[in-house]
């Protein structure tokens, strides 16, 4: 199984899809993994768990748009070279 | 006074209106002259400083500079014309007065000096380029010393490494400072090592070269990115950048080339235990040298309520740490035998 670049980048793009599907009010909220409601106090570090729900939710909010045109640009290569 | 002058330079023609222009073998010449006569302040040092700024607003604004000093020599001549006939000869003749030209060349430059300046912070904002060469600054003693400290941890002792907060450290003066030289190189021969050996099992063909690097730095670039995610999640402040994190990772591939090599002059029992001591040794070093980098937060000297410095070095999240101090010497055995299990 050799690492090409075409893999590396499918393999980026398949990882940022699957986050950016979790849906903040109708799922994340169900399970309690909302990140709007977490507010550590001054001084005191970060938990774990508020750390990667800071992390989705920035994935999320920065690279919806280019996820778009990424996902556009796969499928057309898929299309054209299967 | 110099109507007079001005009358025979200009003769006027049957029709009443002046000539603009005599035309001359040399327009050079008759340039200077021009200039010389109507401004007859320009030998003049503390004029000079005056005519210059001028200069600058006559190339933009050419009609309101000029009229103020030719008003008072036109007053016998038709106004239109020889305000119109200076600011073409004045505004084609400036550029060749060596005041302006000098004045023009500094101001180039520095527009270019900024440009540059402000494109370098830009890229310095994604890769740190003022930072590499430090990784760079080797010499032979600090290789061969730290091959050997690579391949039998057990011998070393001092581990700590000595440097100040803000400059990255030369390795060339401390021998347990991360370097990139030696990744480099380690990773070029693993790919031709690798080339090497597929051409004695006549498998080779050009292409598998570059397979075999791209396949190499994606996995480098994987576990680096696994690395850093951990570090950000697990909320672990160290002084490790991402360069050092490369760094690191890379320096399996020295264990990598001396596996293969082994692998391939005495077999495949010898490759396994070949396998088993350079995945130890590695493991070793890399917890030996990470250690103190992981283990302990950065000294941090902010003065505390009563204004006095406070060093900051207790350990916090101790137990993180250490896990991620073992995810990454564990990491290394399982990358060596997956980069090498081909010629086994």
């Amino acid at each position: 199984m050799a690492i090409t670049l075409w893999n590396l980048f499918e393999t980026s793009i398949l990882c940022l899809n699957a986050i950016c599907i979790l849906h903040e009010e109708r799922f994340l909220a169900k399970i309690g993994w909302s990140a709007t409601n977490v507010n550590p106090g001054f001084g005191e570090y970060p938990s774990v768990k508020s750390n990667i729900l800071n992390l989705i939710r920035s994935i999320r909010t920065v690279m919806r748009i280019p996820l778009i045109f990424l996902n556009s640009i796969t499928i057309i290569k898929k299309l054209l070279l299967g | 006074m110099n109507f007079n002058d001005q009358y025979n330079r200009y003769p006027r023609g049957s029709s009443g209106r002046k000539l603009i222009k005599r035309p001359l073998e040399t327009p050079g010449l008759q340039s200077n002259s021009n200039i010389l006569q109507t401004h007859p302040n320009i030998g003049n040092p503390q004029y000079s400083q005056m005519y210059s700024e001028n200069s600058f607003q006559n190339i933009n604004k050419p009609y309101a500079s000029n009229f103020t000093p030719n008003m008072k020599q036109n007053e016998y001549q038709p106004v239109s014309q020889q305000i119109t006939g200076f600011n073409v000869s004045n505004q084609a003749h400036i550029l060749t007065d060596p005041l302006v030209t000098n004045m023009a060349i500094q101001y180039g430059q520095a527009l270019v000096g900024s440009g540059k300046q402000i494109v370098d912070k830009e890229i310095e904002k994604y890769v740190p380029l003022s930072r590499l060469k430090y990784y760079f600054a080797v010499d032979t003693s600090y290789v061969s010393r730290k091959l050997s400290v690579i391949l039998f941890p057990f011998i070393h002792s001092d581990w700590s490494i000595k440097y100040d907060q803000n400059e990255p450290i030369q390795p060339k003066f401390e021998i347990n400072a991360p370097d990139l030289y030696i990744p480099t190189m380690a990773f070029l021969t693993y790919v031709l090592l690798a080339g090497l050996i597929l051409g004695m099992k006549n498998l080779f063909s050009p292409e598998k070269l570059s397979i075999e690097a791209t396949n190499a730095l994606g996995w480098t670039a994987i576990e680096v990115i696994i690395q850093l995610l951990m570090l950000y999640i697990a909320n672990i402040n160290t002084n490790l950048k991402t360069l050092d994190l490369i760094a690191y990772s890379s320096y399996k591939y020295v264990g990598i080339i001396i596996v293969m090599l082994v692998g391939l002059l005495m077999g495949h029992l010898g490759y396994i235990i070949c396998l088993i001591y350079i995945s130890v040794s590695l493991a070793f070093f890399l917890m030996r040298t990470l250690k103190l980098q992981i283990l302990t937060e950065p000294v941090t000297t902010q003065p505390d309520v009563y204004g006095m410095p406070q060093q900051v070095s207790h350990q916090i999240g101790l137990k993180r740490r250490q896990y991620f101090l073992l995810f990454m010497a564990c990491t290394q055995p399982i990358l060596i035998w997956w980069f090498t299990w081909r010629i086994v």
